[in-house]
């Protein structure tokens, strides 16, 4: 009778675990965002409207963010009037604002989901933007929330953020088409390895300089062209990389595996392909100076000569090609450590982390100064270019 | 398979006792205090210090208990130095195991809430924790003993299998200069990893519970090598999976390492859900033993039956749980733990080793 009672009541109690789950949230009820744009404050047309209407609340308009929303709910079925505008699929939406969170919630007033960031993909931050507030600053929510992972990729763009999160081709979400270009750095070191949320956590807290991806849109399409270069001391913008430093950039680090060479003969292209690259950094101390010796690696092949003379059965012997592509690595890479030594004087490549790791007892003196001392200091490049093939086609 | 009913547990269930009361929140945050209190990536060599300093404390506390086979610190200790002292120091053990069940419960609840039940209130969380622990504590340490069998593979094999995906990120440089700054913060980071060994003095009660003393030392010191092995790894793909810098600044720098990249095309795209998930059966665990150590001290304390003893204590851990506010006072709390457990070190365990050889010596003289 007992153990009879028992059970029913053990029975009974069963049901208050049927409710599932305390917190649950269907996913179709949730606006997820994959991308987000961070800007100076410059309000939309929306905004400006709704602010005249006397929609307001206390702000300065520090910056304006963008955040899109995918996928958007196809209301009402496909079978719309023909003709109509195609459905995007993504739905951008901007404030302004004076802190990312604040804006966010003030989205919650004009949409019907609610945002979460659990599948944020790309952040992209205006130059502009990084220009007038320092870095951590501006990535500090993004940093602290929990819902965004720190897997989340960062770029910086010239001219508005929010442009680059806007796509012409009518299928494609900009921010995955962005996160997807990520995958050609196996064709070109152009494309530098992403720096994720986690990334710019450490970086900003030791205030080191780094390079960001930067992102220049035209006509709706995205490219990535160089970088930016967060300085570490200020945490500001300072300048952009052009292209080719972007590439000796992924070199130097060592996070490089293809990229193409053109160099130039009797004014006609002669391309060598990549296909191993490899740096490495050593540093040296001499009285109160500080060397670096950087060696330089590369194998690959010649794949394009439009100067008929050039080629592998020509007068050129493969010392004199080989010669002419170092010339021009060696070109591409002074002009690199130029740019950063003079006219950013901030060590993007990570010089200091050498210096760090083999003088660690010197590191200490010179670290809360250490883009000064690094732009005075002396870089030798040595280079071993080899050229293993001439691919399959032989000229006589 | 037989059904034991002898309330002794196996060697290999001791060793999995003894690792899953060792291993559990502290895997989660050590890499941050650690670093905090060194700036160097030299963790690594402290939690291999503390590791090998822990080794002979628990040799110390397995041979205090092997002079009295069968019987658990609470009933030896009072042998040893009389009945009133000894219930005094036993009673601080009970004290401890409530604190650290109340904080190991909390942890949980914490961690639950920041990243899988964002608007669960807090009492939900523990309370359904404690029930079913409270559960498992009724029956017995062969029932704790075989739930952790049952656990232990499974938690152990998803931490590493997390681990060893997270070495896509792991740069050697980042764990690079050794020793940079000598030696001096290396012993802040032992100091500072003291917490995570917190609760090897459960050795003091299971080694009175195994079926074969004769092999304890081996059993205990295994115990507590397996938690040694992996706080070592884990401090070594955390520091250099993230950089320092990094490991510095994170609340939860463990979760964190994996919850910084994405397997696009992989059975599961992020690992910190299961690694999670499974990661709270083994804070369950963890609380579950001091639970237990509470429980069993006060009734053999107090010759009081266990069962009424267990229901009392839920009430008393709920509030432990709770009586903390802040996160940061939560981590305060982790801090004091570890020193209690140092205290407790210095005041049971060294007293009650020396006194018991004296007497065994004088009683020596006197044949």
């Amino acid at each position: 009778m007992n153990s009879r009672l028992r059970v029913i009541a053990m029975s009974l109690l069963l049901p208050v675990l049927l409710a599932g789950c305390w917190s649950s949230k269907e996913i179709e009820d949730l606006a997820l965002y994959a991308g987000a744009a961070l800007d100076v404050g410059m309000e939309d047309e929306t905004e400006r409207v709704l602010e005249a209407k006397a929609a307001k609340y206390p702000r300065k308009k520090k910056l304006t963010a963008t955040v899109q929303i995918v996928p958007v709910r196809t209301v009402g079925g496909k079978s719309s009037k023909q003709g109509g505008p195609p459905h995007m699929p993504y739905n951008n939406i901007s404030g302004t604002g004076d802190s990312i969170l604040e804006i966010f919630r003030q989205f919650s007033i004009r949409l019907d989901q609610p945002i979460i960031g659990h599948h944020l993909k790309v952040i992209v931050v205006s130059a502009e933007l990084l220009k007038e507030q320092p870095i951590e600053n501006v990535m500090d929510f993004l940093l602290r929330d929990n819902d965004i992972r720190p897997s989340t990729m960062v770029f910086v763009s010239q001219g508005p953020a929010k442009d680059t999160l806007v796509s012409e081709a009518n299928n494609s979400v900009p921010a995955f088409h962005i996160m997807g270009m990520i995958r050609n750095r196996s064709r070109t070191s152009k494309v530098m390895a992403p720096v994720t949320l986690n990334n710019i956590d450490g970086l900003t807290y030791a205030k080191k300089s780094f390079a960001l991806q930067n992102l220049v849109t035209a006509n709706g399409e995205v490219e990535f062209s160089g970088a930016g270069i967060i300085k570490g001391s200020s945490g500001h913008w300072v300048g952009t990389l052009n292209q080719m430093d972007a590439e000796a950039l992924t070199w130097l680090r060592n996070e490089g595996s293809a990229g193409v060479i053109k160099a130039e003969v009797r004014d006609e292209p002669l391309t060598y392909e990549i296909k191993e690259m490899k740096s490495k950094i050593s540093s040296k101390v001499k009285g109160d100076d500080i060397e670096f010796d950087v060696s330089i690696k590369a194998d690959g092949r010649i794949i394009e000569i439009w100067d008929s003379a050039a080629g592998a059965a020509s007068p050129f012997t493969t010392e004199e090609t080989t010669a002419v592509v170092q010339k021009q690595i060696e070109k591409i890479m002074n002009a690199f450590a130029n740019k950063l030594q003079k006219k950013y004087q901030a060590d993007v490549a990570g010089f200091g982390d050498r210096f760090a790791i083999e003088h660690p007892a010197l590191w200490k003196k010179v670290k809360d100064n250490w883009d000064e001392v690094f732009s005075r200091s002396k870089i030798n490049f040595t280079y071993d270019v080899k050229i293993s093939e001439y691919g399959s086609f032989v000229e006589e | 398979m037989f059904i034991r009913t002898d309330n002794k547990i196996t060697r290999s269930q001791a060793i999995v006792f003894l690792t899953n009361t060792v291993l559990g929140a502290g895997i989660l945050t050590m890499p941050r205090s650690v670093s905090q209190a060194m700036h160097t990536p030299d963790s690594w060599l402290a939690i291999l210090l503390s590791g090998l300093l822990i080794l002979p404390i628990v040799w110390l506390m397995t041979r205090l208990s092997l002079y009295y086979p069968g019987l658990t610190v609470f009933q030896y200790a009072g042998r040893i130095v009389g009945r009133l002292p000894g219930t005094v120091l036993g009673l601080m053990l009970v004290v401890f195991c409530i604190t650290i069940a109340g904080f190991e419960i909390r942890i949980l609840a914490e961690v639950t809430m920041f990243f899988l039940l964002e608007g669960t209130p807090i009492w939900a969380i523990i309370l359904p924790f404690i029930w079913a622990g409270t559960y498992l504590v009724s029956g017995g340490i062969q029932a704790i003993a075989r739930v952790y069998q049952i656990v232990f593979p499974l938690t152990i094999l998803v931490l590493l299998v997390s681990f060893g995906v997270s070495l896509r990120l792991f740069d050697i440089d980042n764990l690079r200069p050794v020793l940079g700054d000598g030696l001096a913060p290396v012993w802040d980071g032992v100091k500072a990893s003291i917490l995570i060994f917190s609760g090897c003095e459960v050795v003091l009660t299971i080694v009175g519970f195994m079926d074969q003393p004769r092999y304890a030392v081996r059993t205990m010191l295994t115990g507590i090598a397996i938690p040694a092995v992996l706080y070592l790894l884990t401090i070594i793909v955390v520091v250099g999976g993230m950089s320092l810098n990094t490991v510095i600044t994170s609340t939860w720098p463990t979760l964190d390492l994996v919850r910084s990249f994405e397997i696009t095309g992989f059975f599961i795209e992020r690992l910190e859900f299961p690694l999670m998930v499974i990661w709270l059966m083994q804070m369950f665990c963890n609380f579950c033993s001091f639970f237990f150590q509470a429980s069993l001290g006060i009734s053999q304390l107090f010759r009081l039956p266990p069962q009424p003893v267990i229901f009392a204590l839920v009430p008393i851990i709920f509030l432990t749980a709770m009586a903390v506010d802040k996160q940061k006072e939560l981590f305060a709390l982790g801090d004091i733990i570890g020193y209690m457990s140092i205290g407790l070190f210095v005041l049971l365990t060294v007293p009650l080793l020396i006194i018991q050889i004296i007497r065994k010596r004088g009683r020596r003289q006197h044949e």
